[in-house]
């Protein structure tokens, strides 16, 4: 298209029209095209393109996040380290506990033979880019097909789950954050055994919905992946109850969470690369 | 290739370059600069309502393709935007610097709000307030911090034919 100075300056508003017809006919392609369509192909090319943009970007940020990375740290105070010693013992604690029953777990799965919940392959891999715009929770690493890496598989950090594996290229992938508003995950609450499903939103708070109001969760209640759907392994750390509110009248009570996954600042990442149907498994 | 056209895809293309490269990792609270459309507003308010609106078509399409939103809504806000921030260009005094960022700001306002209702009506928006105190209002503030910062240098690189003060020389 040729653009003559004198009638840009102008304005055209039958160019306007033709751009916003152009505009709301490929949104329409967009919802009604497959998985495979021509849109949703030409952005798994353009991720593949922006491969080395990414990784320049990320390089040179680097130094920067590090800096902030350790004013972060110095941040604790001296109660905060207090608290987190308690905290250590009485972990260490439950640990010597926990492992007495795991090994009598184990006796007593080998005597009724009953399956083990299958192990997960993972590999890892570096975050390279992150969401280039307020309103997705997506970013992006540095592994794709060439590693293995499927449209689907669960994606994991030290302290829980991340994500879900979205678009993959050859070299790259867009990962979905648990904190995205398309986001959903079917989890069940530790003490309880309550169901739910946890959902992001827009401002990258999650909540826990669709919890029966008879098993209601308390502040600080682990929540982990019920399994259930097919894409989450069961027993992934999700993130803790943070605030538990029923009003009068409401069918549901609101339950928010909190990851324990700093989304921000993650550098690294595992995707759970084996099969995510097992004896136990699966998410939505 | 007109100098109008040359316009258009040097401002795109570098604001795309940019967003990609720092942008994404410029993350406050979860917001992040709009890059693209401080370059439509920018080649709007240099060369008119259509450039404005072939600048904001094409940083849609591009905001469309580096996303996972909806393909076409940045083309359709983005579009739109551009046609109205040209449409200032005759009536704007647009050497100095403050008058064109109030263009970005209200620019920023008006696409932020637009693209959240168009997610509302494409059934993946979210709740009206949360929506404008935690994505729209900060977006468009940090839009217009970054535009404060590269507006002028922008500015010149796209219109050669006048110059534009920047915060340093006034």
């Amino acid at each position: 298209m040729r653009l003559a100075d004198t009638d840009t300056r102008k304005g055209s508003p039958a160019l306007l029209a033709v751009l916003v017809v152009v505009s709301l006919v490929v949104t329409t392609v967009y919802f009604r095209e497959g998985p495979r369509g021509p849109l949703r192909r030409a952005r798994t090319m353009a991720l593949a393109v922006s491969r080395p943009l990414l990784a320049v970007g990320d390089g040179v940020t680097a130094p920067f996040r590090a800096v902030r990375g350790f004013f972060a740290g110095m941040g604790a105070s001296r109660s905060e380290i207090e608290t987190l010693r308690r905290q250590n013992a009485e972990l260490r604690t439950r640990l010597a506990s926990l492992e007495e029953a795991r090994q009598e777990n184990d006796r007593l799965r080998a005597l009724v033979n009953f399956a083990e919940a299958k192990k997960f392959a993972s590999l890892g891999a570096r975050v390279i880019g992150r969401p280039t715009d307020p309103w997705i929770g997506v970013v992006t690493i540095d592994r794709g097909t060439a590693d293995g890496i499927r449209s689907g598989m669960p994606v994991l950090a030290a302290q829980g789950l991340v994500g879900q594996v979205l678009d993959v290229s050859r070299h790259i992938a867009r990962v979905r954050l648990i904190t995205d508003q398309e986001s959903g995950v079917a989890v069940l609450v530790q003490s309880t055994r309550a169901v739910g499903v946890v959902r992001g939103s827009i401002d990258r708070r999650l909540s826990l919905d669709f919890v029966d109001a008879s098993t209601l969760p308390t502040v600080g209640d682990v929540v982990v992946t019920s399994g259930l759907g097919g894409v989450y392994p069961k027993g992934i750390v999700v993130g803790d109850v943070t605030d538990v509110e029923r009003q009068r009248g409401d069918l549901y009570p609101t339950v928010g969470v909190r990851s324990r996954v700093p989304i921000d600042l993650i550098e690294e990442v595992l995707v759970l690369i084996g099969p995510s149907v097992s004896t136990g498994g699966g998410g939505e | 290739m007109s100098g109008v056209a040359g316009r258009v895809a040097l401002g795109v293309l570098l604001a795309v370059t940019l967003q990609l490269v720092i942008g994404s990792h410029l993350t406050i609270a979860g917001v992040v600069p709009d890059l693209l459309l401080v370059a439509t507003v920018t080649v709007a308010l240099a060369s008119g309502s259509s450039a404005g609106a072939v600048a904001g078509f094409a940083a849609g399409v591009l905001a469309d393709l580096i996303g996972s939103g909806p393909f076409g809504a940045s083309m359709l806000v983005m579009t739109v935007v551009g046609y109205l921030a040209g449409s200032l260009q005759a009536s704007l005094f647009a050497e100095g610097w403050l008058a064109p960022v109030t263009v970005v700001l209200t620019a920023s306002l008006l696409k932020e709000a637009s693209y959240g209702l168009l997610l509302g009506v494409l059934g993946v928006g979210g709740p009206f307030w949360r929506t404008l105190s935690r994505v729209v209002l900060p977006t468009a503030a940090y839009t217009t911090i970054v535009a404060v910062i590269v507006y002028p240098w922008v500015s010149r690189l796209l219109r050669r034919e006048r110059s534009v003060a920047t915060l340093g020389r006034l």
